[in-house]
């Protein structure tokens, strides 16, 4: 089985299309999934994604730890991703920067946190204790966010190369969700882009965005916007061929879309390729 | 300046402000997590989404989540007491067969992502022929992990059927007939839904409950006086849904 990640397309491979995937076996250099998906203790869709694991290159993406959450790690939580990484041996194992509970409730959505020293030294805790507990590097995803808080200090980009300078987690750069904050903070995404070293990028998310209210808002349910396929070439430029990834969550469409999307994000990867050569 | 845990504090509770006083920005977040729990729980309930429509299962959802919130990271397994929060939901009353229907479909849920079952037929019928005949009333079984009761005064399983995609044929359910006793397990990767007669679940409780199998056999035989714990015995060992003896 192949244990790491093509530097190619690969494409988010959610339960509706599961079947198609096993039945026709289509050309995808690599999958992932989220990883919550699959903490079953058993059934028909773990046993498919063995199947699927089987043939692709896979790696498990994390939408509920509540890394930057002040209370406890959820043990538990834990326990269920390292056993089902025991399982499928992922190539990457990713979580996103953000918080999703406190005071013991959960809002099961990714939660924007401010960007200060304090909240620094908790996240840099917590991914390290996250780390130790699955013996692996983890990446760690910029989110999304629709506000700012008065408090922070730190710009984004700062925050996040800190974090993987003081855990060595790698990055897990989502470049929507850059453009995303761009729009709705007013900050520049192309300093975003070159203040993050190419060494800590490892991977690429890519997807769309709703801009039909009063701030874009990253919903997973629409193609990627030609500004953001912007935004990724010049990503691909400084950081280069790095494995990346379509995500469509909301509204999912057939598989031959997505497959279409992969195929741009592969000649944006090729064009790269070329400039390089 | 806020600390951390005051921040995250404050924010919880200006996502839970559904008077949405709090910043405009803060009901982006908001809208979010309610969609999220709706669609989840949408994913699940989908017979008791389609019997009282969208607009009411979304009120109905919106209200579950703030009496019973979300304690953990994966959407997966959260909303397994929805079925109990409709038999006191006040807007419901005049379905009283609806929180059985959401308790099947949780049941179903459940057994489709169950631990997958070890042992066979023939290996606890070997076990059970090593046990002294004095003794046999005395074992207790495990039974497959992915079994479910569900028993209602209502025909829950007529009424999850005729809402199935692709039914075809008569959807009208004749209330007042027979009560639903259901087992809810998983069969070759699919899960299965099959009636079971008065004495059988109370016998298959019992032995789910832990109790041993002379305590199991009273509890049926005070179900059903004509039971007949040798078919019963045989049909389940057959059919897993015992599937080993407990050490």
């Amino acid at each position: 089985m192949n244990r790491s990640l093509p530097h190619s397309a690969g494409i988010g491979l959610r339960a509706p299309h599961v079947g198609h995937v096993l039945a026709q076996h289509p050309a995808v250099p690599w999958f992932e999934v989220h990883s919550e998906n699959y903490f079953a203790d058993g059934g028909p869709a773990l046993a498919a994604l063995d199947r699927v694991r089987a043939d692709y290159p896979l790696s498990l993406h994390g939408v509920g730890l509540s890394l930057g959450s002040t209370d406890p790690l959820d043990l538990g939580h834990l326990a269920r991703l390292r056993r089902l990484a025991d399982r499928v041996l992922p190539a990457r194992v990713s979580e996103h920067l953000c918080w999703s509970s406190v005071n013991g409730r959960h809002f099961n959505d990714l939660l924007p946190l401010p960007y200060t020293q304090e909240a620094l030294d908790h996240v840099c805790a917590r991914v390290a204790q996250v780390q130790d507990f699955l013996g692996r590097e983890i990446l760690v995803e910029n989110v999304s966010s629709y506000l700012t808080f008065p408090e922070a200090t730190i710009p984004e980009h700062e925050f996040v190369v800190a974090v993987a300078t003081r855990t060595g987690c790698g990055l897990l750069v989502d470049v929507n969700n850059i453009y995303v904050n761009a729009r709705n903070h007013g900050i520049d995404a192309d300093a975003w882009l070159a203040a993050i070293p190419p060494a800590m990028v490892a991977e690429i998310h890519l997807a769309g965005f709703d801009a039909s209210g009063p701030c874009l808002i990253d919903t997973h349910g629409a193609p990627v916007a030609p500004d953001v396929w912007a935004l990724y070439g010049r990503a691909l430029r400084r950081f280069g061929r790095v494995p990346t990834l379509i995500e469509w969550d909301t509204d999912i469409p057939e598989f031959a879309v997505l497959q279409r999307e992969a195929a741009t994000a592969q000649s944006y990867l090729e064009a790269g390729l070329a400039v390089a050569a | 300046m806020p600390s951390l845990r005051e921040r995250q504090t404050n924010f919880a509770a200006a996502l839970l402000d559904v008077d949405g006083n709090a910043d405009g920005r803060i009901a982006i977040y908001r809208n979010t997590v309610y969609a999220n729990y709706r669609n989840a729980l949408g994913a699940t309930y989908r017979v008791v989404r389609q019997l009282v429509g969208v607009p009411f299962f979304h009120a109905a959802v919106d209200a579950y989540v703030q009496a019973n919130p979300s304690a953990g990271g994966d959407l997966n397994v959260y909303g397994g007491s929805f079925g109990d929060y409709l038999a006191t939901y006040p807007h419901a009353a005049n379905l009283p067969y609806l929180p059985d229907v959401a308790r099947l479909e949780w049941a179903i849920d459940e057994a489709g992502r169950a631990a997958d079952l070890h042992g066979t037929p023939e290996a606890l019928l070997a076990a059970l022929g090593t046990i002294p005949a004095e003794r046999i009333t005395a074992q207790r079984f495990t039974l497959d992990p992915t079994c479910r009761f569900v028993a209602s005064a209502y025909p829950v399983l007529r009424i999850w059927q005729v809402h199935q995609p692709g039914f075809e044929g008569d959807i009208a359910v004749q209330f007042g007939a027979a009560t639903d006793r259901l087992l809810v397990r998983r069969e070759a990767g699919a899960v299965v839904i099959e009636r079971l007669a008065p004495g059988d679940l109370a016998l298959l409780r019992a032995l789910a409950g832990g109790d041993d199998l002379a305590a199991a056999l009273d509890a049926a035989m005070t179900a059903d006086p004509t039971f007949d714990l040798g078919t019963a015995l045989r049909t389940s060992i057959a059919n897993r849904t015992l599937a080993e003896l407990r050490q």
